[in-house]
């Protein structure tokens, strides 16, 4: 439910950017998820077809790449890539997370990411073609 | 973090690809710092309570200030879909309340709680409960600017509760497990879902609670560190 909140900040940081950038049209928009975000795809998709309507985003292609986190274990300094929705290492999702090292707790790095990281939009001859970061 | 990247000159109409790094939820989150750093300056302690509906928070919420109500000065905002019951159960203890009630949204964000803050006298407190909208998902995803969180769970909820709701643990600074006294009538073990917390979170401090008892509550105080 909270997916449509979320797509409305999406929306108006895209807003924001199209009016600094001086674009008439959004083609594409590119958004990293982190799959600890308890953000459902599909739901932030359709959220995002309503909300974009009548706006010169209306029409352009969400595309959402999802981000697995790292675990990390300050005991013994085991560091791996982990993906939240594999059953092998963390039955039912991530109930369990000791350090298939030495057994002690894991700490999570990442996989909370909600990030814009590319927009795909027609630009006004005197522009220039990037943004600087945030 | 700065992209390296090209200047392109671009004429009228053409398509370019804009790189850049904007967390979208940069805004809440810089809203809950501002609320956090309102409050510290005043020396003021928040606390974020989550937890399922009907799972006990605002009976626990009750019971603490019940017991520290001559120690200290409480305030509570009470974030509710709808109706004002959940303020009016506080408030016959005895302490403000401001009720926030979010309409059709299922959790409260740092901007209704900058806007609740605004009608309490922060200078004359030194606790503020925020009671959350009852849900074990999405608050999880909006600070609020409260130095800890509390998640209160009850027996009532079945045995895997914990296993099944991940998301709302590992944040979570002290866990209530309540309805204890039910336990056995619902053939819940509170031992597995405290093991389950501790498995999930070891910096969490799980507690067995029974608002309809009292058992446990001055324990919670004690892991909140208010006492």
């Amino acid at each position: 439910m909270h997916e449509f909140t979320i797509t409305t900040y999406l929306v108006e940081a895209l807003l924001d950017l199209v009016k600094q950038k001086g674009s008439k049209q959004v083609l594409e928009v590119h958004l990293k998820v982190g799959k600890l975000r308890a953000l459902s795809v599909e739901q932030v998709k359709f959220s995002y077809g309503i909300l974009s309507k009548g706006t010169v985003l209306e029409g352009s292609n969400l595309i959402v790449e999802e981000a697995n986190g790292t675990i990390h274990c300050t005991t013994c300094n085991y560091r791996e890539e982990f993906n939240p929705e594999d059953p092998l290492l963390f039955h039912y999702g991530l109930p369990r997370l000791d350090c298939p090292n030495c057994g002690n707790p894991l700490s999570i790095e990442g996989g909370d990411e909600c990030t814009i990281t590319k927009v795909r939009m027609t630009l006004p001859s005197d522009a220039e073609g990037t943004v600087e970061a945030q | 973090m700065t992209k390296p990247s090209d200047v392109i000159t671009a004429s009228e109409g053409e398509v370019f690809d804009v790189e850049l790094e904007v967390n979208i939820l940069k805004e809440n989150q810089r809203l809950a710092s501002e609320n956090k750093e309102r409050l510290h300056a005043l020396g003021v302690e928040a606390i974020d309570v989550m937890g399922s509906v009907g799972s006990g928070k605002t009976s626990l919420i009750k019971a603490v200030i019940s017991r520290l109500k001559k120690k200290h000065r409480f305030a509570v905002i009470e974030g509710d879909v709808t109706t004002t019951i959940d303020a009016d159960l506080i408030a016959s203890e005895g302490v403000p309340t401001v009720q926030v009630n979010t309409g059709k949204e299922c959790h409260l964000d740092a901007n209704l709680i900058k806007k609740a803050l605004d009608k309490v006298a922060l200078d004359k407190l030194d606790l503020i409960f925020i009671e959350n909208v009852g849900n074990l998902i999405c608050p999880a995803e909006f600070p609020l600017g409260a130095d800890k969180r509390l998640v209160v769970i009850s027996v009532t909820e079945g045995p895997y509760m914990v296993l099944k709701h991940p998301m709302m643990f590992l944040g979570a600074s002290v866990v209530a497990v309540n309805k204890v006294d039910l336990a056995e009538a619902m053939g819940v073990k509170p031992e597995k879902l405290m093991d389950d917390i501790a498995k999930l979170n070891p910096r969490a401090r799980a507690v067995p609670t029974s608002c309809k008892t009292g058992l446990g509550v001055d324990e919670v105080i004690r892991q909140l560190g208010i006492g």
